[in-house]
C-alpha cells in the first residue's frame, strides 16, 4: 500500500509564523472559519493529502462537529479527529462517531490522545495523571471497540468505566470498515502498548529512522501500524530550505517568539513526548535533514525535515524503510507547504515508492 | 428530526427504528419548516438515534434560518464538552440553537451511557450539570465548581457561544414530575410539559410562571377542514397502527421512570373517554406514547384549542403530526391565522415543531 499523507487543518483565525503559545491565547483560534477551512480542505484533496487532522483541545471548537460541517462541503478528504478519553463517555463518544460517518460516507479515522496538560483535564472535570489517563483510555477504547463491534448488547465494568446492555442503532457507516482507524498518538511506552492493544497505528513524534527502528520494532511485530506526526520545509534547493527554516525563527518579532510561554507549557505538561522532544533540540540538527530549531518556539510537532524536494522526498522514504506507514505533515504557513508537498514532493516520493516496492520484491524473491 | 421518514411516529419499538439519518429527508424538512414559519426543530436523543448535536451541525450548515433543539441529556458527557460542543454548533450556525435538557427517561438506556443514578439523583445531576454550563455562558472568568457530581477547575474555553442577540443558548426543561418543575424554574427559559385540561393546568403552573419560566407543552396535532374529517383521519389512523404499536407501549411504560410518559399513559388507559376536552384527545396514547395527546378537529376548534391553552399561561407549542410535512403546512396556512387573529395583538406566542416520537419529550 502506498504511503498516506495527512496534514494539519487550518485553524480558524490562523495565520502564518505564530508560535503555539500565541496562538492558543487568541480569541479566533477557538471560532471556526468555515469559509477558509473549506477551501483548505479542498485543497488538501487536490495536494493528493488523504486526511486533516483536527485538533482536540480547550482552545479550539469541537472537533467532531467541526468535522461535520466541514465534511459536507468536501467529498474526498478525511478527518482525523484528535479526541481524549475524559471527557465524554465512550456510548456517547460512538454515537456521535458513528453519526459522523454516516455523514460523511465514513471519512473519518480518530487520533486518541491522553492529554498532555493536567491543568486543561481539570476544567473538564478530569483529575488523573499521566499512567491512570492512559490506564482509563484503554477502558475507554476497549468499550468503543466493542460497540463498533455491533454484535450484541454490550456489557463492561472497568476501574474507570462500568457500562451495563448498552446498544446503539447508528453503526460506523464507512464504504470499506466497520469501526475508524485508531491512532494513538503519544511517545510514552504506555502510549504504545495502547496502540498495539487497542489501536491501528502508533502516532508519534519524529526522530533519526534509526532510532525510530528501535522503539517502533514492538508495534510492527504486533501488526500494527506507524505514523509520524512532523513538519515540512521543502524548496527547490535546500539552500532555499534553510533560508526559509532560518528565518521562521529569526524573523520572529521578540514579542512573537514566546521561548519563555514555550518553556513554560512544557514545564506544565506531563506528556513524554513533549518533554522528550524539547531534549533532542537540544541538538538542533538530528541528521543532515532532521531540524529541531523550531520546536523551542512552535512545540513539540515542529521537528521539522528540511530540504530540497528531492532531499524530503528520500527522507520520508528512509522513514517508510524502517516501517512508517502514514504521517500527519505540516508546515509555516500550512497552506503553502501543502500546496508545494502535493506538487513537487509528493510525485518524487511516489516515484521513489514504485522503486522501493520493486526492490522489496525483488529482495522477497 | 430524527424521525423523519417514519409515517407513525412512536408505532414501532425503538429498538426496531433505524439511527442512520437520512441528510435529505431532514434537509427537506428543515427547508418546509422554515417555509411554514416554524421558530425551532427539536432533535431527540436516545440510543436508537444518530446523536442530534452532530446531525444538527450538518443541517446548521445546510440552512439559514431554522433554530435546533438539541436534546441534551446530562450524565452522558461532561457540562465543559456539552458547552464546547454548543458553542461550536452556535459559531457554525450563528446561534441557531437551543437546548432541550433531559435526564433521560429509561434507567436501562441510562445504564448503556454508564449512568446508574435513580430518577430523583439523576435531576440533582442535571441542576449541577446546568449550574457549570451557566457558569461557562454567563460568567466572565474561569469557571470553578465542586459538587456531588462535578468537580471543575479553573475551566475556559476559547470558543464563546456565537449569537447576535445572546451569549448563551435558551434552555427548554423537559418534565411532569416536582423536580422538573424545581428544575426549570432554577434554570429554565421555558418548561416543556405534556398538556392536560387547560383549567387544570392554570393551577398546576402557576407557581412556575410567577419564578419567570414559561411553558410549553408537547402536543400532537390532527387538524382537518371539518371536524368530521378530523376524527375519521384519528380513527383510521389508530386501525393502521394496531394493536402492536399497543403492546410497544405497554412495554416501554413498564421499563420507563418518567413522571411525565407513565402519568399520561395511565391517563389515556384509565380514563373512561378518550377526549379531555371536545379537543384535547387521548385516544392515540396507548398506541403511539405520550407525546401522542392530541388536538383534533376542525381548523377553527384546534385554533381555540390553542387559545384556551393561552389563556391558561401556554406560551410555547412543540407540535408534532402524523405524517409532520402536511400537518405542519395545514398549521401554517390554516391554524395559525386563525390563532393569531383572535390572539390579543400585544402578546407573544411561538411554535416550534418537534421531529421527534416519544424519546422526545426528554424527561429529566
Amino acid at each position: 500500500m502506498n504511503l498516506r499523507f495527512h496534514w494539519r487543518l487550518l485553524q480558524g483565525g490562523e495565520t502564518a509564523g505564530v508560535t503555539r503559545a500565541t496562538a492558543s491565547s487568541q480569541r479566533a483560534t477557538g471560532l471556526p472559519d468555515l469559509e477558509r477551512q473549506i477551501e483548505f480542505c479542498r485543497q488538501a484533496e487536490k495536494s493528493g493529502i488523504s486526511g486533516l487532522l483536527t485538533d482536540v483541545g480547550a482552545a479550539k471548537p469541537d472537533p467532531i462537529l467541526l468535522a461535520a460541517g466541514l465534511g459536507l462541503a468536501t467529498e474526498r478528504i478525511e478527518f482525523i479527529v484528535a479526541y481524549r478519553s475524559g471527557l465524554a463517555l465512550p456510548t456517547t463518544f460512538v454515537q456521535q462517531l458513528n453519526t459522523l460517518s454516516a455523514l460523511v460516507n465514513g471519512r473519518l479515522s480518530l487520533n486518541i490522545v491522553a492529554g498532555h496538560s493536567p491543568i486543561e483535564q481539570r476544567y473538564y472535570g478530569d483529575y488523573l495523571d499521566h499512567r491512570e489517563r492512559y490506564a482509563r483510555t484503554e477502558e475507554f477504547l476497549a468499550i468503543c471497540r466493542a460497540l463498533w463491534r455491533n454484535d450484541g448488547l454490550v456489557s463492561f465494568n472497568g476501574n474507570y468505566y462500568r457500562i451495563e446492555e448498552a446498544k446503539l442503532n447508528t453503526p460506523f457507516v464507512s464504504p470499506h470498515r466497520s469501526f475508524p482507524e485508531l491512532f494513538i498518538a503519544g511517545g510514552s511506552p504506555e502510549a504504545r502498548y495502547l496502540a498495539v492493544s487497542q489501536g491501528t497505528l502508533w502516532m508519534r513524534l519524529a526522530d533519526t529512522p534509526e532510532s525510530l527502528k528501535v522503539s517502533v520494532a514492538p508495534v510492527l511485530a504486533a501488526e500494527k501500524e506507524v505514523g509520524l506526526r512532523m513538519s515540512i520545509i521543502a524548496r527547490a534547493s535546500r539552500e532555499e530550505a534553510l533560508h526559509s527554516a532560518y528565518r521562521l525563527v529569526a524573523g520572529l518579532d521578540p514579542s512573537l517568539r514566546d521561548g519563555e510561554k514555550e518553556k513554560h507549557f512544557m514545564l506544565k505538561s506531563d506528556s513524554v513526548s513533549i518533554s522528550e522532544t524539547y531534549a533532542l533540540a537540544e541538538n538542533e540538527w538530528l541528521n543532515p535533514w532532521l531540524w529541531t530549531g523550531a520546536v523551542r518556539s512552535y512545540g513539540a510537532p515542529a521537528v521539522a525535515l528540511v530540504g530540497s524536494f528531492e532531499e524530503v522526498a528520500q527522507a520520508l522514504i528512509d522513514y517508510a524503510r524502517v516501517g512508517v506507514t502514514q504521517f500527519i505533515l505540516s508546515g509555516w504557513p500550512k497552506l503553502d507547504e501543502m500546496i508545494l508537498f502535493g506538487r513537487e514532493v509528493l510525485p518524487r516520493v511516489r516515484k521513489l515508492e514504485a522503486g522501493l516496492r520493486r526492490s522489496q520484491i525483488l529482495r522477497d524473491l | 428530526m430524527s424521525s423523519v421518514g417514519e409515517k407513525w411516529k412512536g408505532a414501532k419499538s425503538r429498538a426496531a427504528q433505524s439511527g442512520i439519518p437520512d441528510l435529505e429527508a431532514h434537509v427537506d424538512f428543515c427547508r418546509r419548516a422554515e417555509a411554514c414559519g416554524i421558530d425551532s426543530v427539536l432533535t431527540a436523543f436516545g440510543f436508537h438515534r444518530a446523536d442530534p448535536i452532530v446531525l444538527a451541525s450538518a443541517l446548521g450548515v445546510l440552512t439559514t434560518k431554522i433554530k435546533f433543539m438539541i436534546a441534551v441529556r446530562s450524565g452522558t458527557c461532561s457540562p465543559t464538552v456539552l458547552v464546547q460542543q454548543v458553542n461550536t454548533l452556535s459559531a457554525l450556525t450563528n446561534g441557531r440553537i437551543c437546548l432541550n435538557v433531559v435526564g433521560g427517561h429509561t434507567p436501562n438506556e441510562q445504564k448503556g451511557y454508564g449512568d446508574f443514578l435513580s430518577h430523583d439523583d439523576r435531576y440533582a445531576r442535571t441542576d449541577e450539570f446546568l449550574t457549570v454550563c451557566r457558569a461557562f455562558w454567563e460568567g466572565d472568568g474561569p469557571v470553578n465548581f465542586k459538587g456531588n457530581y462535578y468537580h471543575i477547575e479553573n475551566g475556559r474555553l476559547n470558543t464563546p457561544f456565537v449569537a447576535p442577540d445572546r451569549r448563551g443558548p435558551e434552555i427548554f426543561l423537559g418534565g411532569s414530575s416536582p423536580q422538573a418543575f424545581g428544575l426549570a424554574a432554577r434554570h429554565a427559559h421555558c418548561l416543556w410539559t405534556l398538556p392536560r385540561r387547560p383549567e387544570e393546568m392554570a393551577k398546576q403552573i402557576r407557581a412556575i410562571l410567577e419564578s419567570g419560566t414559561e411553558v410549553g407543552i408537547l402536543v400532537s396535532i390532527i387538524a382537518r377542514p371539518s371536524r368530521k374529517e378530523a376524527l375519521s383521519t384519528a380513527q383510521s389512523m389508530l386501525a393502521e397502527v394496531g394493536d402492536r404499536a399497543r403492546k410497544t407501549h405497554q412495554d416501554f411504560s413498564r421499563v420507563s421512570d418518567s413522571v411525565a410518559f407513565t402519568s399520561t399513559l395511565a391517563l389515556a388507559e384509565e380514563s373512561s373517554s378518550d377526549w379531555l376536552t371536545d379537543w384535547l384527545w387521548t385516544g392515540a396514547v396507548p398506541y403511539l406514547g405520550a407525546p401522542a395527546i392530541a388536538l383534533v378537529g376542525s381548523y377553527d376548534e384546534v385554533a381555540e384549542g390553542i387559545l384556551e391553552f393561552s389563556k391558561a399561561g401556554i406560551t410555547q407549542f412543540l407540535f408534532m403530526g402524523w405524517p409532520d410535512v402536511p400537518e405542519m403546512t395545514a398549521f401554517s396556512e390554516e391554524v395559525r391565522p386563525r390563532v393569531l387573529a383572535q390572539y390579543d395583538a400585544g402578546s407573544d406566542i411561538s411554535q416550534g415543531t418537534p421531529l421527534n416520537d416519544e424519546a422526545e419529550l426528554n424527561q429529566p
